[in-house]
């Protein structure tokens, strides 16, 4: 009986020894040593951070098209599966490129590179508040999104760019270190140009084309008032009379737009006393140059109205 | 000895019914209690394999079992559920990845589970067919969960309400099948996976309805104060997310806040893992973390001693089997009396004849080993895909 069983258990454990179950699957290596690290970002100015910060370690790719505003741009499922497939994404935060929300990204690769000012962030007023059911009152409102205007928040989400590009090569730690900081100055030295400009502009009004500078104007300090024109649609009648409206209070003689007005739109603006000049955002690549070359024009920009300050 | 070996094997085949039944016999009772022991150890490897898979697993306070069971099998109820705050907590500390999980709705009889794509990393886990969730409303199904729902990429499955009774609730929510994973032999091919936040649409905490601010959807409005609209419960509510529609889905208030059933916690070292193991020893700590192969092996414990028990029954058993094969080969040695007699007048010695009956006996028993031996090896080789069958059942 014992040799029996003996000799039936060692078939048992020989057969078990050679086959059975595959072995389980474990978590993937944290120290993965990636050759080029492969960068995806919601916006333009994150992908200049990056590219800038990571060098020649790392691969950057902004998918969103030319002439779509990233902040409400909806990619397409192949473009969120190419986002699934990078080593780091780098998100705005503050509710910017609402897609996110709807799309399925690996967390452990997300980068909110604003999270580390939720407490700062600009609460945009005027949306709607309705309830329905027993959930109660609901608001589909949000942040104000375009927080890399005001440079020192700009810094701050260069910082977070950097820490998580030295977390996954950290042998390249030191060296994303030193170009923090080249960019840092740079950010900064503009900083102090805006923040100039701003000071000789005190409190003129000041009107902007869209609703995107509540950080820059709120960091500047500067009594901007914001309406919701495109630059490359011609104002229509009513949009006229809101503008007439505003002067009735407001005696602004400077209009910034995020990118180049129709000309009939400036001369228009013109006998009404309102000079143009264009105060770009740049969400979006430049056609020529890069994000600091269209910064650095912003600042010529603003420097043309302090100029020009009565 | 040849010839005393064929005098044995003559008697045990001119006697074949009297032998398959000795046979017989014994080879059940060497391999019933080998084959228990086999199932019981293939059943202990798959749940322990499973377990040892998952470092660590995170949850409210409350049976540790139902954590366990929960997370690994996507079977037993619904534990204590947490917020996916301690999944951010977790993944905050530096010590772990946090992949949560939200275990508690199905699609007819197969399990949704929320989760994140870095749970299909964690678990190596392949498609056979399509590619994984992108959108809000899209799934991807385990092979088995496919078959049982009988639909594939291009098709769809429809979320199944909690109760029946529920008939205020939520309404069910139709997803669309992206993607059909490899067979893994785990609860995984049960399941229906989901975006954490498509398990939320399902349970209706995030959705999608009607602009209430649009003129279409003015009969569902009571009243307008300010920037404050109240609706009434007619209110459109989308139960199938589409491109046209997906803008309107959105979260109320912070996803931190949003309930989830547990963290699978993987530290990135065993130094880690320990620290965050002492982070959740404080008193008032409302969390609880264990690892699963401690509940598991709890769990086994009380099945491994449920099986000595049968297996000691088994014993007794073949003891009193034994005991009458060798009542029957005595009785037999009187009855064969004459045919022993006629053996030793012909010439056989005492020692020849002796060895012809012991050679009966040694036959008999080897041949029921032998059987017992391919009964067990073929138990073992397909042990795996009875105890799979069994468990995911």
């Amino acid at each position: 009986m014992r040799l029996a069983t003996s000799l039936s258990l060692s078939l048992v454990i020989a057969l078990l020894s050679c086959g059975g179950a595959g072995p389980e699957p474990t978590a993937p290596a944290v120290d993965e040593v990636l050759d080029r690290l492969l960068v995806y970002t919601v916006n333009y100015p994150l992908a200049y951070f990056a590219a800038r910060l990571g060098g020649d370690h790392v691969e950057v790719v902004f998918p969103a098209p030319p002439g779509e505003d990233p902040a409400f741009w909806s990619p397409d499922p192949e473009t969120i599966a190419a986002y699934q497939g990078a080593d780091v994404i780098l998100l705005n935060g503050a509710g910017y490129a609402k897609w996110v929300e709807r799309a399925t990204l690996p967390s452990s690769k997300l980068v909110d590179t604003s999270a580390g000012f939720e407490d700062r962030y600009i609460e945009l007023t005027g949306t709607v508040t309705h309830s329905h059911g027993p959930e109660g009152d609901h608001e589909h409102g949000g942040w104000a999104f375009t927080t890399w205007l005001d440079l020192n928040l700009a810094v701050e989400q260069a910082r977070s760019v950097a820490d998580s590009l030295s977390s996954k090569i950290p042998t390249a730690a030191a060296e994303i270190e030193e170009r923090f900081t080249s960019l840092e100055t740079d950010l900064m030295a503009l900083d102090a140009r805006f923040a100039a400009a701003a000071e000789t502009i005190g409190s003129e009004p000041l009107l902007f084309s869209h609703p995107v500078y509540q950080y820059f104007i709120h960091h500047y300090e500067l009594n901007g008032h914001e309406i919701h024109w495109e630059p490359d649609v011609e104002p229509d009648g009513k949009m006229w009379s809101e503008l007439a409206h505003i002067q009735d209070h407001n005696t602004a003689r400077w209009m910034l737009w995020e990118g180049d007005p129709l000309e009939t739109s400036v001369a228009s603006l013109d006998e009404r006393g309102i000079s143009s000049v264009v105060f770009s955002p740049c969400a979006n690549p430049p056609e020529e140059d890069d994000w600091m070359t269209v910064m650095t024009a912003n600042a010529e920009a603003l420097e043309t109205i302090a100029a020009t300050h009565r | 000895m040849t010839d005393v070996l064929f005098l044995a094997w003559r008697y045990l085949a001119h006697n074949r019914i009297k032998t398959v039944v000795l046979v017989g016999s014994i080879m059940l009772i060497v391999y019933l209690p080998v084959a228990l022991r086999v199932l019981v150890t293939q059943s202990a490897t798959e749940l322990t394999s499973r377990a040892e898979a998952t470092p660590l697993l995170v949850g409210a306070k409350g049976s540790p079992l139902e954590l366990a069971l929960s997370s690994l099998y996507f079977s037993a109820d619904t534990p204590e559920l947490t917020t996916h705050a301690e999944a951010s907590r977790i993944a905050s500390t530096g010590y772990a990845q946090a992949i949560p999980l939200y275990v508690r709705f199905k699609a007819r009889s197969q399990p949704i589970v929320g989760t994140t794509l870095d749970y299909f990393d964690f678990r190596g886990l392949r498609f056979v067919e399509g590619r994984n969730m992108a959108m809000l409303g899209e799934c991807v199904l385990g092979s088995r969960a496919a078959k049982i729902l009988e639909a594939g990429v291009g098709g769809s499955v429809v979320s199944s309400p909690e109760s029946v009774f529920d008939i205020a609730g939520v309404y069910p929510l139709k997803m669309q099948v992206v993607g059909v994973l490899e067979p893994t032999f785990t609860a995984d091919d049960e399941a229906v996976f989901v975006d954490l936040k498509t398990a939320w649409i399902v349970q209706g905490l995030v959705h999608g309805h009607q602009d209430m601010a649009a003129p279409e959807a003015a009969p569902g409005v009571l009243a307008r104060e300010g920037d404050t609209i109240i609706a009434n419960a007619s209110v459109v509510q989308f139960t199938e997310i589409t491109p046209d529609n997906i803008d309107s889905f959105h979260f109320h208030g912070s996803v931190d806040d949003y309930p989830i059933s547990a963290v699978i916690a993987v530290p990135h070292d065993q130094k880690s893992g320990t620290i965050l193991m002492g982070r959740y020893e404080a008193p008032d700590e409302p969390m609880q973390i264990l690892k699963p192969t401690t509940v598991i092996d709890d769990l086994l414990g009380t099945i491994f001693t449920v099986q000595n028990f049968v297996v000691a029954g088994m014993l007794l058993v073949g003891v009193a089997a034994l005991a009458t094969a060798s009542l029957v080969f005595v009785l037999s040695l009187r009855l064969r009396q004459r045919e022993i007699e006629t053996m030793a007048r012909i010439g056989g010695s005492k020692m020849r004849v002796a060895g012809v009956l012991v050679a009966e006996v040694a036959v008999v028993i080897g041949m029921s080993v032998f059987l017992a031996g391919i009964l067990t090896v073929l138990t073992a080789r397909f042990a795996p895909a009875v105890v799979r069958v069994l468990l995911l059942q």
